[in-house]
């Protein structure tokens, strides 16, 4: 199996150091770009897929922010190798399908990557840790204008950056924000919240679960619109309005340590109890009981705690990464016993 | 309840997503989920929107018949409005009375602002400078350089009033 030595290193943008770091969890910019004189990917013959890739490879190697970047052939790999790369946030679900002449080229922090012959002939993405969007966009605006010089982009003034959907058309930029917001799914303010963002002209995404089994309190804020508005106004807009939204996590989180003290120390503590001490774990149950810690980091309830290990735990105990790490595919059974042991080892570390 | 893509099995995983007021749920089990990369991974993946956008459907404008096709991939209006996606970006030239209301629709707007590539005609060549410059200025602004400001802006007026139109 590919990819042991990357499982064994933490992406840079998970190190949990950014600006609101216990709040936004990554931020990332996209931006898609084609190549002027080939048909977009969907519509191409492997003759033409084949032509994109090796300008857009020859112009990586020239590059001086991408030269040493690791060049992957996607049709190449597993299902779990692909699911793997999804998972950090490499690749796109559309990726994981395969197909031949599609790569993905990542640096070694995996904060700057880039897949070719996705939708767009490049998808170019930055990803940093916190909320720093504006970083973000400064890094990927440098890198695009490297490659611009190498490359020949399909670019009308009137339209901007030309994409396969025209809803990427214009600065085919999609800049988005990754929040956990356990407290104001608690104070069940949560759909307000994300309605407010919506008519903010942003959208607003999230997994969520059913009753008490709080699935995913991890949402997702990103622009709409890609046509008709500069980069940065795009990038300060979600910027702004994901402050606010931590604002009002920030608020909730007060009010519900007001609220009820003993009760939420009572679930971050048996969640930590249970994280600690269990030999078996499902990644479900494991993901649920993270999710209360991570909270309990927020409120403070635990001194001393570092949010890089519980966000690295959040990666490290899908079954794609168990079996990267382990370098082969691994038994429900025996996934539930190395989760359970990877997660005891990284908290006996924290404190 | 039974998961909405395979109408089989019960749901487990539920995905909400709001645009413009417009609230969009899905409802999956869980091989679906994982079929849609929705799985055992905490987190949604960055490449939903495409996922769900690809579910709105575009609309055929009723002039067009079979309609032409496009010189530069041969693909007519229709395919594309079918996919959801262009053929090439010749497209963007070969379809423009279609696509300005399509845009227009979709971000209301129809012209571009943003970022322009350094190279290309000597029209773009200018709104690049425009495009440098205007960063240049802001960036001053910022770090209130108020006297670089000044001169970034009369430069500025200077492009906009000779280049263009
Ligand atoms: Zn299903
Ligand atoms: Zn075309």
């Amino acid at each position: 199996m590919k990819f042991q030595a990357m499982a064994n290193v933490t992406s840079r943008w998970l190190k949990g150091d950014g600006p609101e770091a216990g709040i936004v969890f990554s931020c990332r910019v996209r931006l898609a770009r084609n190549l002027e004189g080939f048909p977009f990917p969907l519509w191409a013959e492997e003759s033409k897929l084949k032509g994109v890739s090796e300008k857009i490879i020859d112009a990586i190697e020239k590059s001086k922010y991408l030269k040493n970047a690791h060049i992957i052939d996607v049709a190449e790999l597993s299902s779990t190798e692909r699911r793997f790369l999804l998972e950090r946030h490499l690749i796109s679900v559309e990726f994981t399908k395969g197909g031949r002449y599609r790569f993905l080229a990542t640096e070694k922090e995996e904060m700057l990557s880039l897949m070719i012959n996705e939708e767009d002939h490049l998808r170019l993405q930055t990803i940093f840790s916190g909320l720093q969007l504006m970083e973000t966009w400064r890094l990927i605006d440098r890198v695009d204008d490297e490659l611009e010089e190498m490359l020949d982009y399909a670019f009308l003034p009137r339209y901007g950056y030309l994409t396969a959907c025209p809803t990427n058309t214009g600065t085919g930029m999609r800049a988005s924000c990754m929040l956990h917001l356990p407290a104001l799914v608690a104070v069940r303010k949560i759909n307000d919240i994300l309605k407010g963002i919506s008519q903010l002209g942003l959208v607003a995404r999230g997994l969520y679960g059913e009753g008490t089994e709080a699935q995913g309190e991890f949402f997702q804020v990103s622009n709409q619109l890609t046509l008709g508005l500069k980069e940065e106004e795009i990038i300060d807009h979600v910027e702004k309005v994901t402050h606010q939204v931590v604002e009002q996590e920030k608020r909730a989180r007060e009010a519900l340590l007001k609220r009820n003290v003993i009760e939420i120390k009572n679930e971050v503590g048996r969640a930590y109890g249970i994280l600690t001490g269990a030999h078996l774990i499902s990644s479900q149950e494991a993901l649920d009981l993270l999710s209360k810690l991570r909270l309990g980091i927020g409120l403070e309830l635990l001194p001393g705690f570092n949010i890089q290990i519980l966000n690295e735990l959040f990666f490290l105990i899908t079954p794609a990464q168990l079996q990267i790490r382990e370098g082969r595919e691994l038994t429900p059974l025996s996934r539930d016993q190395l989760r359970a042991k990877l997660i005891r080892e990284k908290l006996s570390k924290v404190r | 309840m039974l998961c909405q893509v395979c109408k089989k099995r019960e749901v487990n995983v539920h995905f909400k997503e709001i645009i413009g007021g417009e609230v969009r749920e899905l409802h999956l089990c869980d091989v679906c989920a994982k079929e849609k990369g929705l799985g055992e991974s905490f987190f949604p993946s960055f490449s939903l929107p495409e996922l769900m956008l690809g579910l709105t459907k575009l609309e055929i404008p009723p002039s067009l018949g079979k309609g032409p096709q496009c010189s530069g991939c041969g693909i007519s209006y229709e395919e594309i409005i079918k996919k959801g996606k262009l053929g090439c970006s010749l497209c963007y030239q070969n379809f423009t009375e279609y696509l300005d209301p399509l845009l227009e629709k979709i971000h209301g707007k129809v012209y571009h602002s943003g970022k322009v590539p350094k190279k290309g005609k000597k029209e773009d060549r200018l709104d690049r400078k425009v495009y440098e410059l205007r960063k240049k200025l802001e960036e001053a602004v910022r770090k209130e350089e108020y006297e670089k400001a000044a001169e970034f802006r009369d430069e500025l007026r200077e492009l906009e009033k000779g280049g263009r139109k």
